[in-house]
């Protein structure tokens, strides 16, 4: 019923837009139509309005203009109105009004919807651009009666604006005389001295630019028009002027939109509106000149995206200023909003357009698809807390970590708890009727979301919901999941996070994106075929031969959640999409265990988020789910063999997800190679994606910065350490990094964890070192501890810590300790590691149990044990959890670790003192240097052409000069913005001379110098380094003079005197 | 780990003087045997997937051919050593023998890592060890099996290159074919029917009857589930068995008194033999630690799962009823508590012979294959029924003639095979 009934309202809601569409065609179509006089046309265009209303049984329309007035048939008045004006040329000339008879229901602005109003304002508009072009033709008539000998066209409008909008005409003028003062025309520059506020002698005509209304300062500005026109003509062609004339005269009709969108103060209903219009006037004619469009769009950008300067600057490439308008009609925004949409819901829009414009694309980018997506503006979550009266819990971020964690199950009640505005609650259930009952899902697209270098990945919460049962179930549980993804904000993790990326301080201003879940319905339940991450640089290498940029996939049937989270105890298919065939899982075994056992999906019955086993699923719907024959492999007589939906029968044999098919007989690899690699070239920044697939389309649903982390270099692994002195070693997985200074180590015993029988006391494990972390020395701990550290699902598999527990450690280790024939999986590429990498916190997997690997037990099990003296309240534990000062140790040492990626060795060593690591400028540095652009090599160009242009002009003879080389980085092509040029100059002259030669290139070093300034703004004495060389130093080789046909960098020689006469 | 010094074929070579010295070999025979016949040491140029080349670096190692052409699998193992491969080699030598198959020993491997290679580079490692030594291979001479991270796609690829060299059709160049492809019927039954065929001769010998015993088992992978079902069809009861759950990283021990129901119990059980716990209790079944499937109050005890599992530790824990023991795994028994066990008058039925069903049923995909006409499973199986029987008897009347444990007794009842099948052919 309820369903049939949403139907219903979804079918009249499009039917009326229906209609409203046909008015405006009507009425459009009469306008053009040049066989009808005026009077038919407004007659017609009487008829043609109430038919586009919501009653249109009621509706009677007047439409005024001047002293003409046309009406509806038995046009009675009432008091439910809606009017609008007519404006031709921003003067008021008529008005349209709309009336009911009868009363209806309170709508948007009374018993009138405000599309509507829209319509009415887009009607009138049109009218009036109707009458304008009316007028113009009178005059032109009139004109070309009067004048029989045929003036030009642009002297007719220019006669026309004369009398119908002077301000206009002095605009243009004023343009004019810019234009011609541009061209060189000397004798416009005494006009020019007319307009100038400077001109002492004449400030009463500057004010009459301004205050054209007046007789006066009209005839006096006629008076100038007439010159301008005048000078015009005699130096610039007819269409040359006509053509200017024309464009600045539409330029002068979008002037309000620079008003709105040139302002970074205006307010989201003003440019949404502005947006939308321009949309419109577009299909009119009206233009924008590009400068003004790209000034637009720029501010645009940063209004309502973001202003990073790196993302203005690719955004700027990819958005025009229409796109805004599918992103603009699909917002809901509080009144008076000054929002922006986020860090999420910007990338994701401009991947979107980089993938379809960026001329790094191809098909397999172009056919990449983005699930439909509406927007909440970031000051949703600030006007929800003020209007609810929340506003203490903006105060929650500066208290400490406990109690905000302690706190936060009551702030997500709370939350959870609280009303939206009416305004917002329409929005939402607009939005509901646009997506109909497809389920959704709440992303959150925080604004400290697209600082650099901030990656606040799974932070704020995303949550699905079914959006099934009757509307107002729909909204609510839509509204609940709003408030939940808003409370996140003041979860405990977040806020740590921001406490150390110094951004606490920014007011947390969260934007909302809402999409329609990517998949297909499959019996009772919904899901996407896969679903996954990518990354563009791959931080996880199980094989030597898979290289950073290869990249990463992780891959996982149905939903995405278990492709980024580290759930339970299963596992996502990991492929690098530069070498696809080397797999992780090798053996049948492998394959059988470390395959996707679960998949998430929602159940439309029973309306909630479900994990479930993909052999019942298999079962279940094996035939109808979709893509199935990519996804998953037979194994059969212990191997793997392709399935085929025919003749596979789901209910028996042994499949496992592999995805093989996927990545032999689909494009899928390298439409995910193009993605990355097209993304990571225009955002210049290793990128980070998530995607899902129905069967049919790829669909992006998230873009964003990888986290990187530093680049580190790899440590020189020492050798010849007495084997007392090393704590361990290892030579799997290892990336490079050095460490020195631990003092401290935290070391939970694997073996006795995994005797902890009572549940209570896993969790009391990961609560202590939680502590830990606040109480040992920032940065000069490591943890080690067995498995997998931060494990959400199956405690025993690992210590249970969040990112906030362990952010103080230097480095984390996770010992696999081998039991039976099977060594624990470690946690690469989770949400969870790449907090690692980005806090810097290095990690390392240990397997004691490797052949020829060192494991200094003794030292972890003799030492004094410092734990129950730091937490007594954790005594019980202290034969599980070990912390252990090593200074106090081993008189004063310290443990220092080496780690070398290509070796493929790791080395905890103690010693007594630190080892030189490194310093973390050229770490950055080196990063940098990697992902920066391929720098246009305008430097090194430039200062070629300069050196050759000095070489040309200098007189040989004049200077004494007998050869000429350049040499250095600009010869080298190695320039950069602060290089200066080097010059080798083979002298044979007289002292005079050579005084003579070096006032001339002081001169030129000056001047270069200087042009050089304005280009990079790097200023130094000169930018010529003159070496002079004699025969002698020729002879003997001496200074500069080696670089005259050196064997190798040798000085190129330039030709003299070529300039010369 | 202090093991470097360690090599497995030094060891193996050890436990063969044992049965020389037994055997009173000559000096000849003892050389001959302690070594492999042949050996093949090669590499493998392949073009990886981004056109560079790599070298592998390969072994094949027939240690005897005396009795029938070299059998043996094929190993891909980054830290394959050559001594190990020699140690396999020869173990398969006394396999085949001792259940008097016509075949010899043998054992291959290459050194490399599938995990740095992808599948097409994969096929290209198969097909290159075999252009290396197809001369040296086939039907009559040796004939290779699936091993350590080697799979049924492995071994096709292989038998296609073989049998495009040599442009014909000979299946029976390698086996562990999948069915259809010149696989045979039963393999997945032979090893764990295997077992209980021997331990039904043993019940024979010893007076008792199958329907009147109880057995444990550790273990519930593959051979297991299979003994338990043709011991329950002889009517035998299983009152405990123990499997690894992944994931506690520990076993379990799961106990129903009035006997364990097979079938129900596989359905709550993974591919790796791992039974669900909580099922498990819904099932009525009493949950126990792992340790606890060796003391139960059984007849007979089956250690189906790992090495090393009876040991001087636990030996005593076992419970004063037990009759025998039957090593399904490979060396479920530490010589130590052997030693022990044997005092206590256990019956040991070893490792090699009980576990011996599934290089018998590779035995009959060949002989199978190289008629070209398959059997049934029953006939399979009815004829793994009877060599099975055979070489029990054999084993079991050798050891009471030289009042010998039944595992001596099977050590030197191979190595006098293989010694008389070479002294026949003039070689020693």
């Amino acid at each position: 019923m309820e369903k049939s009934f949403n139907k219903i309202n979804l079918i009249n809601e499009l039917k009326e837009r229906a209609k409203e569409l046909n008015c405006l065609y009507e009425i459009q179509e009469l306008l053009n139509d040049k066989n009808k006089n005026t009077n038919e046309i407004l007659n017609g265009i009487i008829q043609a309005i109430p038919p586009g209303w919501q009653y249109p049984d009621i509706c009677k329309s007047k439409l005024t203009y001047k002293d003409i007035i046309v009406k509806s048939e038995d046009f009675d008045e009432s008091k439910w109105v809606l009017s609008s004006d007519i404006k031709v040329q921003n003067d008021i000339v008529g008005k349209l009004e709309i009336f009911y008879t009868q009363e209806r229901p309170v709508c948007d602005e009374g018993p009138f919807l405000k599309e509507e109003r829209r319509l009415i304002n887009t009607i009138t508009e049109q009218i009036g651009s109707f009458f304008f072009h009316e007028e113009l033709k009178s005059v032109f008539e009139e004109k070309k009666q009067t004048q029989k000998v045929g003036n030009s066209e642009w002297w007719i409008i220019l006669e026309m604006l004369k009398k119908t909008d002077p301000k206009l005409l002095i605009r243009i003028s004023r343009k004019m005389v810019n234009y011609l003062c541009w061209k060189g025309i000397d004798e416009a520059e005494t006009l020019f001295e007319y307009f100038d506020p400077a001109n002492p002698n004449d400030k009463n005509q500057f004010k009459e630019t301004n205050f054209p209304v007046k007789a006066k300062s009209e005839s006096d500005s006629l008076n100038i028009t007439e010159k301008i026109i005048e000078i015009s003509n005699k130096y610039l062609s007819e269409k040359e002027i006509f053509d200017n004339i024309s464009r600045w005269i539409k330029e002068d009709q979008s002037g309000f939109i620079v008003n709105i969108l040139g302002n970074m103060g205006s307010n989201f209903e003003e440019i949404s509106s502005v947006i939308e219009r321009l949309f419109h006037m577009q299909n009119q004619g009206t233009e924008l000149s590009p400068i003004r469009r790209k000034n637009l769009k720029t501010t645009l950008i940063r209004r309502l995206l973001g202003d990073s300067r790196d993302f203005v600057n690719t955004a700027k490439n990819f958005l025009e200023i229409d796109d805004f308008y599918e992103l603009i009609n699909k917002t809901i925004y509080p009144t008076n909003s000054h929002g922006k949409y986020g860090g999420k819901a910007a990338g994701l829009f401009l991947s979107k357009h980089i993938l379809q414009k960026s001329h790094f694309s191809n098909e397999h980018t172009k056919n990449i698809k983005i699930p439909k997506t509406w927007y909440i503006t970031s000051d949703g979550v600030l006007c929800f807390i003020k209007y609810n009266h929340l506003e203490d819990i903006s105060e929650q971020k500066y208290k400490d970590i406990e109690s905000i964690r302690k706190e936060y199950p009551y702030v997500t009640h709370v939350f959870k708890n609280a009303s939206f505005t009416t305004e917002i609650l329409k929005g939402l259930s607009n939005m509901l009727d646009d997506f109909g009952n497809v389920p959704l899902v709440i992303r959150s697209s925080s604004l400290l979301e697209d600082q650099p270098n901030s990656i606040f990945a799974g932070k704020y919460k995303s949550l699905f919901i079914s959006n099934q049962g009757t509307k107002n179930e729909r909204l609510e549980e839509l509204s609940n999941a709003i408030a939940e993804v808003y409370a996140s904000t003041f979860g405990p993790d977040p806020i740590e996070y921001r406490h150390e990326r110094g951004l606490i301080d920014y007011n947390e201003e969260m934007g909302v994106m809402i999409q329609e879940v990517v998949g297909k319905k499959v019996g009772k339940y919904f899901f996407p075929a896969f679903a996954g991450v990518a990354f563009s640089q791959n931080n996880y290498r199980w094989s030597g031969r898979i290289k950073q940029e290869d990249g990463l996939l992780r891959l996982v049937p149905g939903m995405g959640t278990g492709a980024v989270d580290r759930l339970s105890d299963d596992y996502p298919v990991m492929i690098a999409p530069g070498k696809p065939n080397l797999r992780v899982n090798v053996s049948i075994d492998e394959l059988i265990r470390y395959s996707p056992k679960n998949i998430d999906l929602i159940d439309m019955e029973e309306r909630c988020f479900k994990t479930v086993k993909v052999s019942d699923l298999l079962y279940e719907y094996g035939y109808e789910y979709p893509y199935i024959n990519n996804i998953i492999s037979l194994i059969s007589d212990n191997y793997l063999q392709e399935i085929r939906k025919i003749g596979t029968n789901f209910k028996k044999g042994n499949f496992v997800v592999t995805f093989n098919n996927l990545v032999t007989n689909t494009e899928f690899i390298k439409q995910i190679n193009s993605t990355l690699n097209v993304l990571e070239k225009e955002f210049n920044f290793p990128t980070d994606i998530e995607f899902a697939h129905d069967g049919e389309n790829l669909y992006l649903l998230q873009c964003r910065k990888q986290s990187f982390g530093k680049i580190r270099r790899p440590s020189k692994i020492p050798y010849n350490i007495p084997k007392e002195k090393i704590l361990f070693s290892a030579e799997r997985n290892i990336t490079n990094g050095t460490l020195s200074n631990i003092t401290h180590l935290v070391y939970i015993d694997p073996q006795k964890y995994n005797q902890i029988s009572d549940h209570s006391d896993l969790l009391a494990v990961g609560k202590a070192v939680g502590k830990l972390n606040k109480i040992l020395p920032k940065r000069q701990f490591i943890l080690m501890g067995p498995g997998r550290w931060g494990s959400r699902g199956d405690i025993k598999l690992g210590v249970n810590v969040s990112y906030s527990d362990i952010n103080n450690t230097a480095m984390l280790i996770e010992i696999a300790r081998k039991q039976r024939d099977y060594v624990p999986e470690l946690s690469f590429g989770t949400h969870f590691f790449q907090d690692l990498v980005e806090a810097d916190i290095l990690y390392l997997p240990l397997y004691p149990d490797d052949y020829g690997i060192i494991f200094n037990e003794d030292i972890y099990n003799d030492s004094p044990n410092m734990f129950p003296k730091l937490l007594p309240e954790f005594s019980s534990l202290s034969d599980v959890i070990k912390v252990i000062d090593l200074s106090s140790e081993s008189e004063g040492c310290m443990l220092n670790i080496f780690m070398n990626e290509n070796e493929s060795k790791a080395l905890g060593v103690l010693c007594n003192e630190a080892v030189e690591t490194d310093d973390t400028d050229s770490e950055t540095k080196q990063s940098e240097k990697i992902f920066v652009k391929p720098d246009p090599d305008i430097h090194w160009k430039w200062r070629l052409q300069a050196a050759e242009q000095i070489a040309s002009r200098l007189d040989p003879e004049r200077f004494g000069v007998k050869r000429f080389f350049v040499f250095g980085s600009t010869k080298n092509a190695t320039a950069g913005p602060g290089s200066d040029i080097d010059l080798l100059i083979h002298f044979t002259g007289d002292q005079n001379q050579l005084k003579d030669l070096n006032s001339w290139l002081d001169g030129w070093s000056v001047s270069l110098d200087y042009s050089n300034f304005l280009k990079t703004g790097y200023k130094s004495d000169g930018l010529l380094d003159v070496h002079v060389v004699t025969d002698e130093d020729i002879k003997n080789r001496t200074s500069f003079a080696i670089k005259i046909g050196a064997v190798t960098d040798a000085a190129r020689e330039l030709k003299l005197g070529t300039e010369l006469n | 780990m202090d093991n470097k010094s360690y090599n497995p074929f030094l060891s193996a070579q050890k436990q063969f003087d044992k049965a020389a010295d037994l055997l009173e070999l000559n000096n000849a025979a003892r050389d001959f045997l302690r070594n492999p016949m042949r050996e093949f040491n090669f590499t493998i140029p392949i073009r990886t997937d981004d056109g560079s080349k790599k070298i592998f670096k390969a072994f094949r190692i027939q240690h005897n051919d005396a009795r029938g052409p070299a059998k043996g699998g094929i190993r891909f193992h980054p830290m394959e050593t050559v001594d190990t491969v020699r140690a396999l080699a020869m173990w398969m030598t006394w396999k085949t023998a001792v259940v008097d198959i016509p075949l010899g020993g043998g054992k291959g491997g290459v050194i490399c890592d599938p995990h740095n290679l992808s599948l097409y580079e994969q096929e290209q490692v198969c097909r290159g060890w075999i252009r290396q030594i197809v001369k040296n291979i086939g039907p009559n001479s040796d004939i290779p099996a699936p091993d350590v991270m080697t799979n049924p796609q492995h071994m096709l690829w292989m038998l296609d290159e073989y049998e495009t060299i040599t442009g014909g059709r000979y299946p029976g160049t390698i086996t562990g074919k999948p069915l259809g492809m010149g696989g045979s019927q039963g393999r997945t039954e032979a090893t764990g029917y295997g077992i209980i065929i021997a331990l039904r001769e043993a019940l024979k010998e010893l007076n008792i009857k199958p329907e009147n015993t109880i057995a444990g088992v550790q273990g519930f992978g593959n051979v297991a589930q299979y003994a338990i079902e043709l011991y329950n069809k002889m009517g035998g009861k299983v009152i405990c068995v123990s499997s690894w759950d992944n994931k506690d990283q520990k076993s379990y021990a799961f106990r129903k008194k009035e006997g364990v129901d097979l079938k129900e119990l596989i359905e709550i059980t993974d591919s790796f033999g791992g039974i669900d716990k909580e099922k498990a209790e819904n099932l009525a079944y009493e949950v126990l630690d792992g340790d606890k499937w060796i003391e139960q109050e059984v007849d007979i005890l089956i250690p189906a799962a790992m090495e090393n599992q009876i040991t001087e530790e636990n030996f005593n824990n076992i419970h004063p009823k037990v009759k025998i023991i039957v090593e399904g795994a490979n060396g479920p028994t530490t010589p130590e508590a052997d030693k022990q066990l044997n005092k206590k008058d256990i019956l040991i039925v070893p490792d090699f012979l009980a576990n011996a069903g599934g290089v018998i049923c590779s035995y009959f995909e060949q002989v199978q294959n190289n008629m070209n006409y398959y059997w049934t499973k029953d006939e399979v199986l009815s004829k793994l029924d009877m060599k099975m029987t055979n070489a029990y008897v054999s084993v079991s009347d050798f050891a009471k003639q030289n009042k010998m444990t039944l595992k001596n007794a099977a050590y030197v009842i191979s190595v006098d095979r293989v010694a008389r099948a070479s002294q026949n052919r003039g070689w020693i």
